[in-house]
């Protein structure tokens, strides 16, 4: 049990917040530099060809464009925009800077670069291009089909694999229930378009000012692509305006980075909306059959699942998206046998790749709309049916044969069951007339960080300054999330001094140690352990220096209140600023210490979400009005930030149920180009969700934090789509659950979608 | 063309394309790069600012059309160094992350209050609809702007005070610091004596002069 | 390089649209026409900015007419008291255009001349009867009814030298009732699917409709008054078995102007839930619903 905490568990603001109220901070898209050059990408107009000429004459005649570059005159060697590490599995090397085989509409075909963004724009219109066309490939059936052509070498079929684990038990007398629940392509919608700046230097190396989340993986895809040494290519993390993992795979970084190259100037890179849409990446569509056999009595005997995700254009990350989507279920649940197929498959359709929550948003929905579908043929409360089968704190995941932990799900949801007053609303009868009400429920899972599928480690710094202040020198990516502040607050409660006396800025691979990114659920659990453990290092330095000073032992003092006091002394004590500025005259090392954290254990983070929600059945349009989200967080180190985190989460995860799709037509053109047809939940549809707080810090994470940002968006849509079913009596299973959809199912006919 | 526009009380001259949006003109040219684009088409209220006390979408708007009108930024909040109590709110609520819809939403929530100052939550809501935000989930964000007109809820935020353990404050008695400058006069032969004595920190443009120092 | 002209009269306005090309564009509110500007292609030689002609800002009451500016933002009719009395369905519309940012910029003069078969202007200016009044290059005025100046998805009878400036039709009184509905893609900031302005006179002695007039938007070519389903209603007790008929009618009406359209299935249905919006927001009688099988 942990001692009285003095910062960790209360609320902050992002650390950066006065520099956002005023407008002050300079995000990626307000960043400039003397000389900068903007680019223009020219897209691919069509879904799946070759192109045959690229005329850039009257572009290039238009004062003020410097150059138009195409395949014919940039660097073609493949590379996988989803690389994090050199010398790693799963990367697929299938893009290149431009496409000379165009694989979907919004490809990549060539950039013009000018003086000005106007001019840019108006040089790409100029720009005059040839395609030979060849069969579009729009779904996964049409990919697969033995005449299709193939879209890359290897054929369409990307990637497949199968797990399976445990033995099929006997069967004999066994309710078996099938369902299929397919999920759409989805915009990220991070309110900030994509943006890169780059600059050539003479010298021949380079910086680049990204917002992507994890800048040591860009500098391996740039140094790499254009034969520079890694240590001429500086990448720095500027201030973004939200990813959820848009801008994890390096898409735009570089395009950008070669064209700074080229030039030897600095350009920047800026997309617009529809650009951000559909050139740079999506949450990839899935299609998931799940059966089962159950006791009559709701004992789960036998999971049985088939995932195909759509990966468009690119491989990106698909593939190991794929893998993880089958490591979803059983941290859940527990399953004497589990099998799952899963498999990627190349469309000439915009490129899926990481999306917050990496698969398990989409396995929680098939899951989940399953799992209610079980409850109604074995007539059980779909929380009972779950309280039946849930993991147990410290159970083994049978998948991948870790411990899951202190894994608290099954608390989140007797404790929801209460709060929701989920028996009363159940009972409730939906009624038959025009605007129904109905309730769900869903369960999500994922995980702490990559460890046990990857080597995973974080690595820090941390310095005092003469005037007892300090300084963190991480590779810290900030999404939004507030982790710089978490990690501020982490130092300071080691230390015993206030978050406001510890700085922590961004990552640069000129200046901050190697370190992955912001993704995998890792930062609170891994680089906030990491960051635990070097202020510890730094507060015994502080101890064993004041020791000397004040000639103490050590087992007399204590750290906190920026002094190391003599405990039982009142009044003896010697300021960090004193221990500082003397530690310096003398010939000793500073009060400072790096560390490299390896990670141990990756248990389960889970939530639970409740949904109550109002249908209008003469529109088909559904309005959630409750919902409340329960989170086993173990700790939450800044409260505040917990409760925001999963408040944005769930207006992402109602988005996917029930608005946010991004479909193709039968030319493989995008039916959506910006936030006037691609809704996501503005602030009249938004219920006020309520955040509960499970914390039994049982874990590794610093003081028994587990990871937030990503598990808070993984049950939502499910509970909405739960909700649905029960107002309605349906079994509606495809999301999102269009008005059209809703009508289709209530009226027992084909109510085509027009935006579908 | 040449335009002359007040923007957050100050007159500027620019020059600029006919068909420059007010976006463009506040961004690139009066160097206000607080109002954002998002969608550039009117949707995700990140560019709002208002003109002559309404919320507009300066992405839609040509700098033209805020000709002799008064044009207030995210910019023009704050009064000398002092935050609105609009962007207080903000801040004690928690009603930032990412921050990138932050000043079009102060704006359109700093217009709604202009016309409005007892709102209700349907009010907020409303005038706040055409303000996406992917973040936050809207509700510390309305919270904040009910608790800037007077409606003060617990906040999301319960800020610490103001840190009394400021480096500054904390001072080590001369006794013990005595004690530890022998020992390093003793080690190196270099009497402590500016440094160790306390030096004011604060406000760097205050008036008094750091007690002690070199 | 586009050039830009502000006249602040009506004078001065005639004078820039007799200098017209086809290339000539009219500035209102800038809400649908600046992202047009912006592609390319789209800069037109001479823009003429109206944002200066403050006569043309005006709503009042000339005996029984209601004469509303070109200029009017939607902000403006939302909450104008003329507007919010003698024609409340054209206040209830423009409360629904888009969010606080469009209504405030955006003029119902740019609606009607934007023509987009979504407008909800069009809709409650075609239940309201309204005629549109415009001047051109050569100073002459006309006046004809909205039917007639709005002819389709972004098609109208507008010469390129002519200037929409202004709206008039019979004001509403006492003892009529007025609503507007639209179904959308959610609760608020959304293009209409469906839009539906009805404005009734209703005969309190007699508890009937005395006349009905009902209009609907975001099906077909451009906004339309349902005249049989008017005629059908009217003389009707306003009650359940009425609001039936309506929403029947209503249905019906859809499914006439859109046939074969990949959208009927789900507008024909949405249909019933626009109509019964409408009758609602009329309250003549106690809320109906629809009835389910």
């Amino acid at each position: 049990m942990i001692e009285d905490l003095q910062y960790v568990g209360g609320s902050y603001p992002v650390h950066d917040v006065a520099q956002k109220v005023t407008g002050e901070l300079v995000y990626g898209s307000d960043f400039s530099v003397p000389g900068m050059l903007h680019a223009k990408l020219i897209l691919s107009s069509i879904s799946h060809g070759i192109v045959k000429r690229i005329d850039a004459t009257r572009a290039e005649a238009l004062p003020g464009v410097v150059k138009v570059f195409s395949h014919e005159n940039a660097p073609m060697e493949p590379f996988s925009r989803a690389r994090i590490h050199p010398g790693q599995d799963m990367s697929f090397y299938d893009e290149t800077l431009f496409s000379a085989h165009v694989r979907f509409v919004g490809d990549r075909v060539a950039a013009v670069v000018a003086t000005s963004k106007a001019i840019a724009e108006a040089a790409a219109a100029l720009v005059e291009i040839e395609y030979e066309e060849l069969p579009a490939l729009l779904t996964v059936d049409d990919a697969l089909a033995d005449s299709a052509p193939a879209i890359h070498e290897g054929g369409n079929l990307l990637y497949e694999h199968e797990i399976e684990r445990g033995e099929r038990p006997d069967l004999e007398g066994a309710v078996s229930v099938t369902t299929t629940t397919s999920t759409p392509r989805v915009h990220h919608a991070a309110l900030e378009p994509h943006v890169c700046i780059a600059q050539g230097h003479s010298t021949g190396g380079m910086t680049v000012w990204t917002t992507s989340q994890g800048v040591y993986a860009a500098r391996t895809v740039i140094a790499e692509l254009l034969h520079l040494e890694y240590h001429r290519v500086r990448v720095i993390k500027v201030p973004m305006g939200g990813s959820f993992g848009g801008k994890t795979e390096y898409i735009i970084e570089p395009v950008c980075a070669f064209l700074a190259h080229a030039t030897r100037r600095p350009v920047k890179l800026l997309l617009d909306r529809e650009e951000s849409m559909i050139a740079t990446m999506c949450r990839p569509a899935t299609t998931t059959t799940i059966r089962t056999a159950f006791t009559p009595d709701g004992e789960l005997l036998d999971f049985e699942a088939a995932s195909t995700l759509d990966s468009g254009g690119f491989a990106a990350s698909t593939p190991d998206y794929s893998v993880h989507m089958c490591k979803k279920v059983t941290k859940l649940y527990r399953v004497p046998h589990y099998q799952h197929q899963g498999r990627a498959v190349y469309t000439n359709t915009p490129v899926g790749g990481a999306a917050r929550g990496w698969g398990a948003p989409e396995m929680a929905a098939a899951t989940e709309i399953h799992m209610d579908r079980v409850a109604a043929a074995l007539r059980l409360d779909p929380v009972d049916l779950r309280l039946k089968n849930m993991v147990e704190p410290h159970d083994t995941d049978l998948v991948t044969g870790l411990p899951l932990g202190d894994a608290r799900v099954r608390e989140c949801l007797e404790r929801g069951v209460v709060a929701f007053d989920w028996a009363a609303r159940r009972a409730r009868p939906a009624g038959r007339g025009r605007y129904r009400r109905g309730v769900g429920v869903a369960a999500g899972a994922h995980k702490n960080g990559m460890f046990g599928a990857f080597p995973e480690a974080s690595r820090m710094g941390l310095k005092m300054n003469e005037d007892g202040t300090f300084e963190l020198n991480a590779s810290l990516h900030e999404v939004g999330c507030g982790i710089v502040t978490t990690m501020r607050i982490i130092v300071a409660e080691v230390l015993g001094v206030h978050p406001d006396l510890v700085a922590a800025g961004e990552a640069d691979t000129a200046t901050t140690p190697f370190d992955y990114g912001t993704y995998g659920s890792r930062v609170t659990y891994v680089v906030g352990a990491c960051a635990r453990i070097v202020a510890e290092r730094v507060r015994e330095k502080l101890l064993l220096a004041a020791a000397d000073l004040i000639q103490e032992p050590v087992e007399r003092l204590a750290a906190y209140d920026a002094a190391v006091h003599v405990k039982d002394e009142r009044g003896r004590a010697i300021a960090y600023r004193d221990i500082a500025r003397l530690t310096e005259m003398r010939a000793v090392p500073g009060i400072a210490a790096s560390t490299t954290y390896y990670a141990v254990s990756n248990p389960g983070s889970y939530s639970v979400q409740f949904a109550e929600v109002e249908v209008d059945c003469a529109t088909g349009l559904t309005v959630v009005t409750d919902f409340l989200a329960v989170a086993d967080v173990g700790r939450a180190i800044n409260r505040g930030m917990v409760e925001a985190q999963y408040q944005g989460a769930v207006q992402m995860g109602i988005g996917y149920a029930l608005y946010e799709h991004l479909d193709v037509d039968e030319r493989g053109r995008a039916g959506v180009d910006g936030f006037k047809n691609y809704h996501i939940v503005n602030a009249p549809d938004m219920p006020d969700v309520q955040v509960l707080l499970v914390e039994h810090e049982g874990d590794d994470g610093p003081f028994g934090a587990k990871s937030v940002g990503e598990i808070a968006t993984v049950p939502t849509a499910p509970a909405v789509v739960n909700a649905v079913n029960n107002a309605l009596g349906t079994e509606l299973s495809e999301l999102p659950l269009t008005p059209e959809r809703i009508l289709s199912a209530l009226h027992g006919e084909e109510v085509p979608c027009s935006s579908c | 063309m040449q335009l002359v526009l007040t923007v957050n009380g100050m007159v500027h001259e620019i020059e600029a394309r006919p068909t420059a949006r007010l976006l463009d003109v506040l961004r690139d040219q009066v160097g206000l790069t607080g109002t954002k684009e998002g969608c550039a088409e009117g949707e995700c209220g990140a560019c709002t600012v208002i003109v002559d006390g309404q919320a507009v979408n300066s992405c839609v708007m040509l700098a033209v059309q805020a000709r002799g009108k008064e044009i207030l930024t995210v910019e023009g909040l704050a009064q000398d160094g002092e935050l609105d109590l609009l962007q207080q709110k903000f801040v004690e609520y928690g009603a930032v992350q990412c921050g990138y819809c932050t000043p079009g939403m102060l704006m359109s929530a700093k217009a709604l209050l202009m016309g409005n100052p007892v709102p209700s939550e349907q009010d907020i809501r409303i005038a706040l609809a055409g303000n996406l935000c992917r973040c936050t989930g809207y509700s510390a964000i309305v919270a904040a702007v009910k608790a800037a007109s007077g409606h003060e809820a617990t906040p999301a935020m319960e800020l610490p005070a103001e840190p009394a353990e400021l480096a500054a404050e904390v001072t080590t008695d001369p006794d013990t610091l005595a004690a530890a400058c022998e020992v390093v006069e003793a080690e190196t032969g270099v009497t402590p004596g500016g440094p160790c004595a306390p030096s004011g920190l604060g406000d760097p443009f205050a008036a008094s002069s750091p007690e002690g120092g070199e | 390089m586009t050039e830009v002209r502000s006249p602040s009269t009506r004078n001065e306005l005639v004078a820039e649209l007799a200098q017209a090309t086809p290339r000539t564009r009219l500035l209102a509110g800038g809400t649908d026409l600046v992202r047009v500007l912006r592609q390319p292609g789209g800069e037109p030689d001479v823009l003429i900015d109206l944002s200066g002609l403050e006569e043309l800002k005006a709503v009042r009451l000339d005996g029984e007419t209601l004469h509303v500016g070109a200029l009017t933002t939607f902000s403006q009719l939302q909450w104008d008291p003329l507007v919010r009395e003698h024609a409340l369905c054209l206040s209830l519309a423009a409360a629904q255009v888009g969010s606080t940012q469009i209504r405030n910029a955006g003029t119902l003069g740019g609606n009607v001349a934007n023509a987009s078969p979504c407008a909800d202007g069009v809709t409650a200016l075609t239940v309201l009867g309204a005629d549109v009044t415009t001047v051109d290059g050569a100073g002459a005025t006309r006046t004809r009814p909205i039917g007639e100046v709005v002819l389709g998805p972004s098609r109208t009878s507008l010469a390129y030298d002519e200037a929409v400036v202004g709206f008039a039709f019979p004001a509403l009184g006492p003892e009529h009732r007025s609503a507007f509905s639209k179904i959308g893609s959610r609760t608020a900031v959304s293009v209409a699917r469906l839009s539906c302005a009805l404005v009734v006179r209703f005969d309190a002695a007699a508890g009937t409709l005395a006349s009905v007039r009902v209009a609907l938007g975001a099906v077909g070519e451009a906004a339309f008054r349902a005249a049989e389903l008017e005629r059908a209603l009217e003389g009707r007790p306003a009650d359940e078995e009425t609001a039936r008929l309506f929403a029947g009618g209503c249905v019906a009406a859809v499914q006439e102007s859109i046939p074969g359209r990949y959208s009927l299935p789900y507008k024909q249905h949405a249909a019933v839930g626009l109509a019964y919006d409408a009758w609602n927001m009329l309250a003549l009688s106690a809320p109906c619903e629809p009835a389910w099988a």
